[in-house]
């Protein structure tokens, strides 16, 4: 009897969600027709004026804003630009790994997205089994915009991506014209504590002994962690820049050791840095977490006005500074760190022109897709549309202030994820520059003031590599190489104390030992030919 | 024990008859069988045809057929893998742990909340212990990374007895405790369900005379109601040991850093990073062949082993 009294109630309890919810989504289904009707009458006069638009599915990186769905107010906006139908869904990011699952499944399942933004080296294997669209006599034709935007250099690298060694273009580059990444150091710290900014290593260590012990941000409590990073030995570039060991947001590059083009990973340079940085954690003076921190849990500690050095873009730091006065009321001055050197070492900050690859397009013989696409890169390219591009849709990304369009701050909940972010691609110091003081506004002025002053500082300290743009196909069959597997794990036990820095011998013979040598040698091969 | 099957035996004729026939005459638990047949060719055998790919360079834009044959390419490539041996002893010494730690648990659980004579009680404890399995190890990952943390509950109690702090998920030796701590605590109070069914199956005579023959509630525990419970406990464990090699990817990868994958990476997690992440899917398909194979041998011989322990002890 209890038990049918409890089934009855249950179902009750069912039906009766279910009507409300189904009441939920009536007047839902209200809004969409509403929507819809809209939508059919803006496309018909937009046919008035543009005639058909094709419809293309781009994917890229989306850390938490709402999809571009066909008919939303990105989607004509973008429509209204660029005469392409552009259709984002939303693909959870997760530092590339949520994404490229996400992705290698719908490549698996045949519905590859019409242009996209390939991730861990993915595209060697796609471009050898025919998936991608050859751009080679596509894109001057079409899309002069980019063609003539990015330098013919940066083309001939392209070229060189070829697995098939026959010169053609797949992939469209990330070109970054100056330094974009480099180490952070909180001023106003220094300051509390009468401390000059350090010129040398053993000053930046005086430093953080300081941060650790003298309470710089004044709350009274022992909380503060002089520096840090991320799992994966991610994120530290401002220590491992200081032996010259070539990294870009912790993966490890390829550049001149000794003479010839070495991974810096198995350099002496590593060895060296990775002892220093162990003993920073023996003594505590890097975050004890630093192996176990995502990107969530470190930026918290950073905007909740812990940390007192880091490495980051110094074009991004008016959103910590923004975001830690928010949080604890505190107006810090985060200001570039300028690269220091170990002794024997010269330090700086890697400088990639060429950091991975911002599109590809999937291979089709749809001509109509194909002009579509072709439409779209030229529009993306095209640089007197990325101001709009940047300021978005006026009421969602951007407000009327003083008859200019300027940026709302940053909202995942009801803002559209930016499709097409040329300028974060193709991207130059002028140009972000120009964005910036776009930003400043009365109330952010402060804080906006201190990116571009950083980014103008930045330029000090950084330096190109030999590896710049080395293509992903060097590493072949070599999956654990490329994912750097070993590398990582050796790194974080060394920096933890849990091996000693002997065992990093052990890690270059393993790393050679495992593939490491064809890869050098296809790297080299690759050097040899672009720099002929 | 013994009566149940006896009574279904008797139910049916003994007479040989061809299969056409007896489809005729049986044909409503015929239907009644179809769907499940249907299910498992549908999603069980059909996909099977799919390992084929093990033995090919399979390329999703060139299809199952399209692709080029490999031979036994992968499985050497995979023997051959300079870690084949970390992965396959982590992946044992864990599947160990798991057959001896954490199977026994639910076992000892439901003879002990089956001796609470408070049905409130009871009904508290047992609703409790389920919840975490509803939980997903996504969820559970955090909570422990967040427990061992350096602000976390493990090292608040350490701090208190004056002991250092010690981030555990970065520790080797940690790590293999974690996981058999984690998968009880999630795990065992839903494997009880089996088991109290089983109990509640228990002809409560049997205890009456057992208390009249003057067995203590140990006893009667010890002789009555475990030994009633072990064909169950059988069964559950030939189909627990078929999946021996196939740890569970959810749990290790979300307690995995790479400081514990000396200790923690196993076949599953290689399989995520070479299949999911790198696309190789022949490579991957040759690990989970692999995988299936050795358990088909392990569920063979036990099975063979439980027949030889009890009659009728094994699956058939």
């Amino acid at each position: 009897m209890k038990w049918k009294k409890s089934i009855s109630m249950l179902c009750m309890g069912a039906l009766l969600i279910t009507s409300l919810s189904g009441c939920g989504s009536k007047a839902d289904n209200k809004n969409e027709t509403s929507n819809e009707k809209e939508n059919t009458e803006s496309s018909v006069t937009g046919e008035q004026n543009s005639g058909d638009v094709t419809d293309i599915e781009v994917w890229g990186t989306n850390t938490g804003y709402l999809p571009v769905e066909k008919g939303s107010q990105l989607y004509n906006f973008y429509k209204d630009l660029t005469g392409v139908g552009v259709i984002q869904p939303y693909v959870e990011w997760n530092g590339g790994t949520t994404y490229q699952e996400q992705l290698n499944l719908r490549i698996a399942a045949g519905e590859m997205p019409d242009i996209f933004t390939p991730v861990g080296g993915m595209e060697a294997g796609l471009i050898e089994s025919g998936a991608l669209l050859d751009l080679t006599d596509l894109l001057p034709k079409y899309a002069p915009n980019l063609w003539n935007l990015i330098p013919a250099k940066v083309w001939d690298v392209m070229r060189a991506n070829d697995p098939s060694g026959q010169g053609r273009i797949y992939t469209i580059p990330n070109v970054i014209n100056y330094g974009r990444n480099g180490g952070m150091i909180r001023q106003d710290w220094l300051d509390a504590l009468n401390l000059k900014m350090p010129e040398t290593q053993e000053e930046y260590v005086n430093v953080l002994r300081a941060f650790k012990n003298d309470d710089p941000n004044g709350n009274g409590i022992h909380d503060e962690i002089p520096t840090g990073g991320r799992a994966e030995a991610r994120w530290m570039e401002h220590l491992f820049g200081m032996y010259g060991v070539a990294t870009w947001e912790g993966y490890p590059q390829w550049d001149i050791y000794d003479g010839k083009l070495t991974y810096s990973a198995v350099t002496p340079n590593m060895r060296d840095a990775l002892e220093w940085i162990a003993s920073l954690y023996k003594e505590g003076l890097i975050d004890s977490e630093s192996l176990l921190n995502d990107k969530a849990a470190w930026d918290g500690k950073i905007n909740s006005n812990l940390v007192g050095s880091w490495t980051h873009l110094p074009q991004e730091a008016y959103i910590s500074a923004e975001t830690i006065e928010k949080t604890t009321g505190v107006k810090p001055n985060i200001v570039t760190l300028p690269a220091l050197s170990a002794p024997g070492y010269e330090g700086y900050y890697t400088a990639m022109n060429i950091s991975g690859i911002s599109y590809v397009v999937a291979n089709t013989d749809d001509e109509e897709k194909i002009q579509a696409v072709m439409k779209y890169l030229n529009a993306w390219a095209d640089k007197s549309l990325w101001n709009d591009y940047y300021t978005g849709v006026e009421g969602m990304h951007s407000k009327l202030i003083d008859g200019k369009l300027k940026k709302l701050p940053d909202d995942k909940k009801s803002q559209q994820n930016l499709v097409m972010v040329p300028y974060n691609m193709i991207a130059d110091l002028d140009f972000m520059t120009q964005m910036l003081e776009g930003e400043k506004t009365p109330e952010r002025e402060w804080a906006v003031s201190q990116s571009i002053r950083d980014m103008q500082d930045n330029q000090k300290y950084v330096k190109s590599i030999a590896g710049d743009g080395i293509p992903s196909s060097v590493y072949g069959d070599y999956s654990d190489i490329q994912n750097r597997t070993l590398y990582i794990e050796y790194a974080s036990k060394i920096i933890i104390g849990e091996y000693p820095i002997e065992k990093f011998d052990e890690f270059v013979e393993k790393w050679y030992a495992s593939g490491g040598e064809e890869v050098t040698k296809k790297a080299r091969a690759w050097y040899d030919s672009v720099t002929k | 024990m013994p009566k149940k099957n006896s009574s279904a035996y008797i139910s049916l004729p003994k007479s040989k008859t061809s299969l056409i026939h007896n489809i005729k005459k049986y044909w409503p638990y015929y239907v009644m069988v179809l769907p499940g047949v249907i299910f498992f060719l549908m999603f069980k055998y059909v996909p099977m045809l799919g390992s084929i790919i093990a033995f090919e360079d399979y390329s999703v834009f060139k299809g199952i057929l399209g692709s080029p044959w490999a031979g036994l390419k992968h499985f050497k490539a995979l023997f051959n893998y300079p870690d084949f041996k970390r992965i396959f002893t982590n992946t044992l010494l864990l599947g160990l742990l798991k057959t001896v730690l954490i199977f026994p648990i639910p076992v000892i659980l439901s003879l002990m909340l089956n001796e609470v004579k408070n049905l409130k009680l009871k009904k508290v404890i047992q609703t409790s212990i389920y919840i975490p399995y509803f939980l997903s190890w996504v969820i559970v990952g955090g909570l422990i990374f967040d427990i061992f943390g350096v602000g976390g509950l493990f090292n608040n109690i350490r701090n208190a007895f004056g002991m250092d702090t010690v981030l555990a998920m970065q520790k080797e030796t940690w790590f293999r405790p974690i996981y058999v701590i984690s998968s009880i605590w999630k795990d065992a109070g839903w494997g009880t369900v089996v088991y109290l069914a089983a109990i509640s199956g228990v002809d409560p005579s049997l205890y009456e005379s057992a208390a009249m023959d003057g067995a203590s509630r140990f006893g009667r525990m010890r002789y009555i109601t475990f030994p009633l419970l072990i064909p169950t406990i059988l069964t559950l464990f030939l189909l627990n040991i078929g999946s021996f090699l196939e740890l569970g990817f959810d749990q290790v990868f979300n307690l995995l850093t790479p400081m514990t994958y000396s200790v923690g990476d196993i076949f599953d997690t290689y399989v995520y990073r070479m299949g999911i992440q790198k696309a190789q899917y022949s490579l991957t398909t040759a690990v989970g062949l692999f995988q299936s194979v050795i358990g088909l041998f392990l569920v063979m011989t036990f099975n063979k082993l439980a027949n030889k322990f009890s009659d009728d002890g094994g699956l058939w």
